[in-house]
């Protein structure tokens, strides 16, 4: 199951009907293929909206620190795990590691994040070709791609433009003297692209590259 | 997130963090989603023990399996969710607490003291159209939904071929979900 499309599994694998096999085997297409993942979205969306429909129970607060504790232990395990590591077997490991299996995860996570990315870019061109926006542009640093944001004049959504960029950057709200991070805009092509859903109206954007801000734009209303 | 919310990190952000495998994000998004999960696995396993060991399970079941999520997948609340609720059902196949479909669509509580809701006229609306589906395909999504029933065993009981049940558990999802969507999928949805 892992190389075919298996999109018409969404509904079945969202709503817990697949066998325990066919699950598990599906769950490892869907981390290899972007289309069938995001089937697999509007199917658990749906189901997600079957589900509200369900009578809604507190959670007791010791789960929480039961959740809490699964998370400590795995770490301090992980840890552990690498101290008792012996040091030849781990060098070569190392070795092969790095002459072999490193580059090709490499450039698989950079595949799995362009392909991210361009889904991103279709819903943000998507939504700047059907509906009404304002537009603001980025003041930039020297050397820094040319920026703008498109936005809803009600707020409901931001979509951030990088032109010719070519290095992530994080997007950044600037409010009340803090700075509330949103997501990043990843390069795929010419440009970089993060698509905003908001409920409320932003004054101020500001990119950053790192820590450092790099751009700013000041929105209307 | 709104003014109350402005020191917390933007759902975005935090779904792109639980994607990183950080733990802070793990944790996180539990305390975020806690009633929507706890809820989930309640509502499947019918008892609060059953209910925790199965969301505290399906948490470490995603931190040690660090590519589970990713943003292609999708908003990480409705992920979440999915995610609980499948181990809940494998749990109650396991032990086999199967309950009838249509016994629990009908005693479905309007209103209960116990319970919080997130928006009584949403689920309403949701009530009214999953009972508006043709009933060929409200009986296979019940069977399904409710009684966490696998698709050969929906086509054993109701005596169909594998690819008619398929065929009506996928109809009656999107139908459902089109019945809702002008206010599910707004502007505003996330």
């Amino acid at each position: 199951m892992t190389l075919e499309h298996v999109g018409d599994a969404a509904e079945l694998y969202a709503l817990g009907a697949l066998d325990a096999g066919e699950a598990e085997a599906y769950e490892a297409h869907l981390r290899l293929c972007v289309n069938c993942a995001a089937q697999a979205a509007g199917a658990e969306r749906d189901v997600a909206l079957l589900a509200s429909i369900e009578p809604r129970h507190e959670a007791p607060p010791e789960l929480a620190k039961r959740i809490e504790g699964i998370l400590r232990t795995d770490a301090s395990g992980a840890q552990a795990r690498s101290a008792r590591f012996s040091w030849p077997a781990a060098a070569g490991l190392a070795a092969a590691f790095v002459a072999g299996l490193l580059p090709s995860l490499y450039f698989w996570d950079q595949n799995q994040t362009l392909r991210g990315a361009s889904l991103a870019q279709s819903a943000a061109m998507a939504r700047l070709a059907a509906a009404p926006h304002r537009m603001a542009v980025f003041r930039t640093a020297p050397g820094v791609a040319p920026a703008e944001v498109a936005y809803a004049p009600d707020g409901s959504w931001y979509v951030v433009m990088v032109r010719g960029a070519s290095k992530t950057l994080t997007v950044a709200w600037m409010h009340d003297g803090e700075r509330t991070m949103l997501g990043s805009a990843v390069p795929h092509g010419a440009v970089a692209m993060l698509y905003l859903p908001k409920s409320h109206r932003m004054n101020r954007l500001a990119l950053m590259d790192g820590q450092t801000i790099v751009a700013d734009a000041q929105l209307t209303w | 997130m709104d003014v109350v919310s402005k020191e917390r990190t933007s759902d975005n952000a935090l779904a792109a963090a639980f994607a990183a495998h950080q733990a802070w994000a793990f944790g996180e998004a539990y305390r975020r989603n806690a009633s929507l999960l706890y809820s989930a696995a309640y509502n499947v396993l019918g008892n609060s023990e059953d209910a925790q060991d199965c969301v505290a399970e399906a948490m470490a079941r995603l931190w040690r399996k660090p590519r589970a999520y990713s943003a292609a997948r999708g908003d990480l609340r409705n992920f979440l969710a999915v995610c609980v609720r499948n181990e809940a059902i494998s749990r109650r196949r396991r032990m086999s607490r199967l309950r009838h479909v249509e016994a629990r669509l009908a005693a479905m509580p309007a209103e209960h003291a116990e319970l919080a809701f997130d928006d009584p006229i949403e689920r309403d609306r949701v009530r009214r159209a999953l009972f508006e589906l043709p009933a060929q395909q409200r009986e296979a999504l019940a069977l399904a939904f409710y009684d966490g029933k696998t698709h050969t065993e929906i086509a054993a009981e109701l005596g169909q071929p594998l690819g008619t049940i398929k065929s009506r558990i996928k109809l009656g999802l999107r139908k459902l979900a089109s019945a809702l969507e002008p206010a599910s999928r707004g502007e505003d949805r996330r």
